[in-house]
């Protein structure tokens, strides 16, 4: 394997989710999270790693981290070449201005390395928290598209960005697939999709015409090679899906009174996972390339795992995937 | 009398960071970072610069503006945490703004408690409930996660004057300001808060032309106004002019004068 190789491999495989939870199964001291995620993201920028990623979510007990930029940015201080990405950002909770603002900042400060994904948001709570009605997400999504770009020109008096921070569609849904296509944006798809459905999105996206953004794709991957440590990995990683669904609302009711919709939801999370060898990891990311995944973001993260494993996991992700994914990257790939 | 260097606003990070520095090598307390047009997020700023420099403390003026203070507690919280409990937020009213400004401090402070919390004010109710908003409401809601900080340090500024004293928190005068008028601002709320506005930080803008000057001002500055904060403009160089020629000579009510002569002779 030739540094060259390696390098363009790890190139199209961002990392994910800095979420910054600290959850009953694995309780953190905050102050110490908040640090690892600057030490993690140092160790991701040496390895080679396109970029990390963190989410938004608002006034959970876990602490899911609100502010997802002003996270970033202190990666941003620390790093020089790793981008910085939001999976998502959920850009209706926010004044258009300020977020375009906050991103635009955050963008110059880090010489150009924002990759923000946006999606809509799905909380009442969050909503009713800042004043806002969830039924006018989808206007309030389309009033950002709009604002965001105007404001990185230049068009409401501050510096312009060039070119701006990259913007990445969330979401499947037909509207966030069409959103995308009329602004000719990048998609980031959630990890429990089949490689089919990637292809599905991108045959949406195509038929709208002229779109030639890129498609990346979250997974949640964790390479054990030890069949009976990969199954206990599985077991935990389903018991942190199973507690995050505290907040869930599944056909209308918490998750968690509609037992046997929230057990197919975690069917479908686990069976999307994955979680195994490096060669089953690598057989599952190269379906999504085939499907047609530009980019990759492996969620290695998922809050439950000890800084020291996570950084082990770091480092077999770079040692392991490389190799068995080189003929399948594109060389094109995610650059701008 | 404590002091934070406030260089040019820049979206330079490597800039920032000699200045930052220089600031830390004079024993000044910390930074100050400034909203302006071509840096509308110095929050942002800070937290980039938290990874960059250690001890000082980064204090942050920001429009409140049209903004939800709730969200704005947030990102507060998250840039406080990333620093290690080294944030000062300094809430400027923005122009027009200033009836809701009181208001705004209330709710910051009240999301960054540690509690569940209702507001019901005359521009913000939290939580909202609009009747639009059906699953999983709270009648209390949390911000998460909280700040590092005990209390987050909030200051007002600007036209906020009489807003944050009357609330007891550190109010930054402009450079500008009548330090008579300041005085007398401060015993109103003294006379009216009693011990609880005790231990408010006393601050105002200031720059630096000539040192011997600073040092009458800011002397006469603590006369006026009790001033125990100086925000002085500059970079590297006026860090180390600070250092070495004001922050010696403005620590103690008096100095006794034969250290004055001893810094004299030896050209400080």
């Amino acid at each position: 394997m030739t540094d060259d190789v390696n390098n363009r491999v790890l190139g199209h495989i961002g990392l994910g989710l800095w979420t910054m939870r600290s959850m009953a199964l694995h309780p953190r001291n905050r102050v110490a999270d908040y640090r690892a995620l600057g030490e993690d993201a140092v160790l991701a920028e040496q390895l080679g790693f396109h970029s990390i990623w963190s989410a938004e979510h608002r006034i959970w007990y876990d602490g899911w981290v609100p502010a997802p930029l002003h996270a970033l940015a202190h990666v941003a201080g620390l790093t020089s070449r790793l981008r910085m990405g939001t999976a998502v950002l959920l850009a209706t909770q926010h004044d258009p201005y300020t977020l375009a603002r906050t991103a635009a900042t955050l963008d110059r400060v880090s010489g150009g390395r924002l990759d923000l994904g946006i999606g809509l948001g799905h909380r009442d709570v969050e909503f009713d928290a800042l004043g806002l009605r969830r039924d006018q997400r989808g206007r309030r999504m389309d009033e950002v598209l709009e604002v965001m770009p105007a404001v990185w020109a230049g068009e409401h008096g501050d510096p312009p960005v060039e070119p701006g921070p990259t913007i990445w569609m969330g979401g499947m849904a037909p509207r966030a697939l069409e959103r995308a296509a009329a602004k000719n944006t990048n998609v980031i798809l959630p990890q429990t999709l089949r490689p089919e459905q990637v292809t599905r999105c991108l045959d949406t996206l195509h038929s709208h015409g002229g779109w030639n953004g890129a498609v990346g794709v979250l997974r949640d991957v964790w390479i054990e090679p030890l069949p009976r440590r990969a199954r206990s990995m599985h077991t935990r990683f389903v018991n942190n899906f199973r507690e995050e669904a505290g907040w869930w609302i599944l056909k209308g009711k918490p998750a968690h009174e509609v037992p046997d919709l929230l057990e197919s939801q975690m069917a479908r999370v686990a069976d999307s996972s994955l979680i195994g060898s490096a060669d089953e990891v690598a057989e599952g990311l190269r379906a999504l390339v085939d499907a047609g995944a530009d980019f990759l973001c492996l969620r290695i993260n998922f809050d439950l795992v000890s800084q020291a494993e996570l950084r082990d996991q770091m480092h077999r992700v770079a040692a392991e995937l490389p190799s068995r994914l080189a003929d399948v990257i594109s060389p094109l790939g995610v650059e701008r | 009398m404590r002091l934070l260097l406030e260089p040019e606003p820049d979206t330079d990070l490597d800039a920032l960071t000699a200045e930052a520095k220089a600031a830390h090598a004079a024993g000044l307390d910390g930074v100050m970072l400034r909203q302006t047009r071509a840096v509308p997020v110095p929050l942002i700023v800070a937290a980039a610069l938290a990874g960059r420099v250690d001890d000082l403390l980064l204090a942050v003026e920001v429009d409140v503006g049209d903004r939800h203070p709730f969200e704005l507690a947030e990102e507060a919280a998250v840039v406080d945490l990333v620093s290690a409990g080294r944030l000062v937020l300094v809430v400027r009213p923005s122009e027009g703004a200033e009836e809701e400004y009181g208001e705004a401090l209330d709710l910051l402070r009240t999301a960054l408690t540690a509690r569940p919390f209702r507001f019901e004010g005359r521009r913000w109710r939290v939580p909202a409930e609009l009747p639009e908003n059906v699953h999983n409401l709270e009648t209390h809601i949390r911000l998460m996660p909280s700040p590092a900080q005990v209390r987050l340090e909030i200051w007002g500024s600007g036209a906020g004057r009489d807003a944050a004293l009357a609330r007891g928190l550190g109010y930054l005068a402009d450079a500008d300001a009548d330090p008579d008028e300041l005085g007398r601002a401060h015993d109103r709320a003294t006379a009216a808060l009693g011990p609880a506005a005790i231990g408010a930080p006393r601050a105002r803008r200031e720059s630096l032309s000539d040192s011997d000057a600073l040092v009458t001002r800011l002397r006469a500055g603590r006369e006026a106004f009790g001033q125990d904060w100086a925000v002085v403009a500059g970079g590297s160089g006026e860090a180390t002019a600070l250092g070495r020629e004001v922050r010696p000579r403005v620590q103690l009510h008096r100095l006794n004068p034969t250290v004055e002569r001893l810094w004299e002779a030896n050209g400080r």
